[in-house]
């Protein structure tokens, strides 16, 4: 690069640093100097065209490797992405189809007010009747400080919408800023209805394209996400206008409220609050859609992919105590992702371990083909060398990460019926989460500490659970505690959600049913005594008796809840070859989210 | 034997310091002040400036020689959508300009140099669109849906750029123009308006950003959908200890500045804090001297007696005590006027000084 051309782009506002490298034919540089520059391109491509084709096999086979990664880091990241945006889509259903119903009870109310839309467009339009024109508007209370998180919830209530029929145009609050004014936030409605964008915004305009054949059937929706962010006075005189062109263009106004429902009250002055007809809707609250997050993602595992206990431990502090938002919370998992599949050099195998159908299939083939460098390499890891008698074959290899597989799912089953049985104290599964990933840590952990040293690490996490479900605070044992204390309803309900969790894992599925039938038992006796007439005295003591078996079914849940915790509650960290699977390296995370401290 | 030793040299210097006091004191007082002294003229300063040899320039080589192992992990998180944001002491113009020449050739990178006091952002992003139509007119497939020949970008509005540059064009989602901004934070994009034009920028799916940050309060420019939707930065610090020679080059040297000229702008936000009375002290003291510029000054009976007339002091103590508050903020100095009276004047220029009433009168 030239000296001069050099000094004298600094001083330019901008200009190019180079084209892609595809393009053969170099550009001119057109238009006044002061606005382009280009650096000589050809020493830099020759360079790199000569990397690319001469290339020895090993950058080959990891240029190969790199590029099976990114396949794979593509493909758990846009199915971890999908889970998220069906869970949240879920959540929010009901509400949808409450305010599509909403939406629909409106129109039909402006619709059957027997004003007709005539193809003229006034510019003030005579109110033909006394009484107000009233905006119907709802009002959606997201009881979310953090805006950022119903971002996506606004747009997917105007894809709902949209779905069903309605004309919607999403605005936010710079389109209601002081800068723009009135006519930003009309050019942008405009813009998404007309799909043109027009200097001269103004509301005939919108009213001429209402009366056009084929719109103006359908309702008009404009969803303003963050109330309290926009300008009052914008916010107002916008109001104000629509209502006055309700005859023309019958706008029905939905705005998202984060503080308290009163907040219009706050923004707007009175006179633009008569012009509102106002009904309320609740979105489901933060904790609900972490928590179902959690569930999909890191519980379930939808993609194979997992955190440590400390990676799980800093995502959680640092939603908690700093940041706060969903928003976050998924992107530091992003991040963790991305470390992952760009640092493990076998990462790529999680693609074809969880997400592929034919799992099974591709081992067989694959694994006879794996490189002994690779091999190397794995049976290298630190979680496998404790077991240094296994030969290192791709079969084993295959067989231990298919085993991995089979581990997880159990410990997935077990923190589910941890958590419905946790809903009964409202436990949230983040923390339990947390905890259940925890795993044996040899002479440092607190379970050694509470019940002395020496223990073999064969049964290391056994006796950490043992701790976890001995130990008051922990919100294991709270779980526990609390299918102890349930009434026979409740149990009952718990053991058939139980029931359908643990489909996949036989053993304890059938313990769960041998539960079931007792309890049928239990109540099939107490509702015969029922039936029949007996004095009172007798009831009483038939209904101890009736209570004390209760108890005891309470009791034998609560013990195979323990046996599930000690038995198949194996955290990742404690499976050979996690590391795979398993993303571990906080510090990077940390760094990477938010800077060093 | 020592300890007494030491005491006698505590003693003799002690009585030294006082003798030289004694002296001093008695001697005529120099007549010079340090506003006498002659500072260096700004063109020499800065011509010796850049001749100064840069230290540790092996040590700086094999620093950042260890970050190009990074490289590839950029890439990588680019292509996943990140943006990357550089921290750290020192310039990070070259090491980011080195990375973008060398791993990031398959895709058009423009460079904005927002060190630069002024930047005009529609003329960067028509820039941007333009690199971006360049390079899928390229990589254009004979059976994809390209558009036809539009208006010429320069004439589009903003939003139609940010709708361009993110609509889906190609199938292959990995065609994009990378951004690079040398200090995001500097005074040309500091603006809550280009910040949140770069972050709707930032935020197109053709879209990467590389950036850098040397203001320790940069991450106040941006809420969290900015941070977390738009931008979606990746942090890595990476010092690199290389002087700030492009980024300095605006900014008055500390050495030829003398420390008297006051910003406007730092005036203005001192002002507002003020009570509105002394506002309007300091109004009629910038008026005078708006209206006669070659006068040294206001003669602070004169500013006693305009005061008085509009009622906004009602004694003497009154305005002494106004001067005095915008004389510890550095916003007036008093100088001798010919006729051997004391004049206030206010430091800054005339431009300055028009700005600044027209700051506080809003």
């Amino acid at each position: 690069m030239a000296t001069p051309d050099h000094a004298e782009n600094d001083l330019q506002p901008f200009f190019v640093l180079h084209k892609a490298l595809v393009q053969k034919s170099e550009r001119k540089s057109s238009g006044s100097r002061k606005i382009r520059r280009r650096i000589e391109l050809s020493p830099i491509s020759a360079k790199n065209a000569e990397k690319m084709e001469i290339g020895t096999g090993e950058e080959r086979d990891d240029h190969h490797y790199e590029h099976l990664r990114m396949e794979a880091f593509n493909f758990v990241w846009s199915k971890i992405e999908s889970t998220i945006k069906d869970v949240l889509r879920n959540i929010n259903l009901n509400v949808f189809n409450e305010i599509h119903r909403w939406v629909c009870e409106s129109f039909d109310a402006i619709k059957s007010c027997g004003t007709t839309l005539t193809k003229a467009t006034h510019s003030y339009p005579i109110v033909t009747d006394a009484t107000f024109r009233q905006l119907f508007t709802g009002l959606v209370f997201t009881k979310n400080m953090e805006f950022v998180d119903d971002l996506m919830t606004f747009e997917e209530l105007g894809l709902h919408l949209k779905s069903h029929g309605c004309h919607v145009a999403n605005l936010s609050s710079i389109d209601f800023s002081a800068n723009n004014g009135i006519g930003g936030c009309l050019r942008s409605l405009l813009r998404q209805f007309l799909m043109v964008t027009l200097d001269a915004a103004d509301i005939s305009i919108l009213a001429s394209w209402y009366s056009d054949q084929g719109n103006y059937n359908k309702p008009v929706v404009v969803i303003i996400d963050d109330m309290e962010r926009c300008c009052g006075s914008v916010l107002s005189d916008f109001i104000l206008m629509l209502s006055e062109w309700a005859v023309k263009v019958p706008v029905i106004l939905i705005m998202g409220v984060a503080t308290t429902l009163d907040a219009p009250r706050n923004i707007l002055p009175s006179n633009v609050l008569q012009h509102l007809h106002v009904s309320k809707f609740l979105l489901g609250s933060p904790s609900e859609r972490m928590d179902a997050i959690v569930e999909a993602v890191l519980v379930r595992l939808c993609s194979g992919f997992c955190v440590g206990y400390k990676v799980a431990a800093f995502m959680r502090n640092y939603f908690l105590r700093q940041d706060g938002t969903l928003t976050s919370f998924i992107r530091a998992l992003k991040i963790a992702c991305v470390e992952h599949f760009s640092s493990e050099p076998l990462s790529f195998m999680l693609k074809a371990l969880f997400v592929e159908e034919n799992s099974q299939g591709f081992w067989s083939e694959e694994h006879a083909l794996f490189p002994e460098e690779m091999l190397k390499y794995a049976f290298d890891l630190p979680s496998c060398r404790r077991n240094n008698t296994e030969e290192r074959t791709g079969e084993n290899l295959a067989h231990d990460l298919s085993e991995l597989k089979r581990l997880q799912k159990c410990w997935s089953t077990t923190v589910l019926c941890l958590y419905e049985a946790g809903k009964y104290n409202k436990i949230q599964l983040l923390d339990l989460f947390c905890e259940a990933v925890v795993p044996c840590l040899g002479n440092s952990t607190a379970s050694n500490h509470h019940l002395g040293s020496g223990i073999s690490s064969s049964s290391d996490h056994s006796i950490h659970h043992q701790y976890l479900i001995s130990e008051k605070c922990s919100f294991i044992c709270q779980a526990i505690r609390k299918v102890r204390d349930l009434p026979v309803v409740l149990l009952y309900q718990l053991l058939k959600s139980w029931e359908k969790l643990t489909e996949d894992v036989i053993e304890i599925h059938d313990k769960v049913k041998e539960l079931q039938s007792l309890l049928k038992f239990e109540n099939g006796k107490s509702l015969k005594q029922d039936l029949t007439n007996i004095p009172k005295r007798h009831t009483s003591r038939s209904h101890l008796n009736m209570d004390k078996d209760s108890k005891v079914l309470n009791e034998k849940a609560a013990r195979l809840m323990e046996t599930m915790v000690r038995d198949y509650m194996q955290p990742v960290e404690c499976i050979p070859f996690h590391e795979i699977v398993c993303f571990k390296n906080v510090d990077k995370l940390q760094s990477e989210s938010w800077g060093e401290d | 034997m020592e300890g007494n030793y030491g005491e006698d040299e505590e003693f003799g210097f002690a009585r030294n310091y006082f003798i030289a006091k004694e002296l001093g004191g008695s001697g005529k007082k120099s007549s010079r002040k340090l506003s006498d002294i002659e500072l260096v003229d700004e063109q020499e300063l800065r011509a010796a400036a850049r001749s100064i040899e840069s230290k540790h320039e092996k040590e700086i080589g094999s620093l950042l020689n260890s970050y190009k192992s990074l490289y590839p992990k950029w890439v990588f998180e680019l292509r996943c959508g990140f943006g990357l944001l550089m921290y750290g002491f020192g310039s990070k113009k070259a090491l980011i300009e080195d990375f973008a020449s060398t791993a990031l050739t398959e895709c058009a990178v423009l460079v904005i140099n927002g060190y630069l006091q002024s930047i005009n952002i529609k003329q960067a992003v028509t820039a941007i669109a333009e690199a971006l139509w360049d390079q899928l007119k390229t990589r254009r497939t004979p059976s994809g849906d390209f558009p036809k020949v539009q208006q010429p970008f320069n004439s589009r509005s903003m939003d139609d750029l940010l709708a361009f540059m993110d609509g889906s064009h190609s199938e292959k989602n990995d065609c994009f123009v990378c951004v690079v901004i040398h200090n995001i934070d500097g005074p040309g994009l500091r603006d809550s308006d280009t910040q949140q034009y770069l972050a709707r920028v930032a935020a197109c799916s053709h879209i990467r950003m590389v950036a850098s940050i040397d203001h320790v309060n940069a991450p106040l420019l941006w809420d969290k959908k900015m941070v977390h939707t738009q931008f979606n930065w990746c942090w890595y610090h990476v010092p690199t200890f290389v002087p700030y020679k492009a980024e300095g080059i605006f900014y008055p040297l500390i050495l030829a500045h003398g420390g008297t000229a006051q910003s406007a702008k730092t005036a203005a936000i001192v002002l507002q804090s003020l009570t509105p009375n002394a506002q309007s002290v300091f109004k009629v003291l910038a008026e005078h001297q708006l209206a006669h510029p070659d006068e040294e000054g206001m003669p602070v009976n004169n500013l006693y007696s305009i005061c008085r007339e509009r009622f906004l002091v009602s004694s003497q103590i009154t305005l002494n005590s106004h001067l005095t508050e915008f004389k510890d903020h550095e916003l007036i100095k008093t100088r001798r006027h010919s006729d051997g009276q004391d004049c206030l004047y206010i430091p800054l220029a005339t431009e300055a000084l028009e700005k600044l009433l027209q700051d506080i009168s809003q």
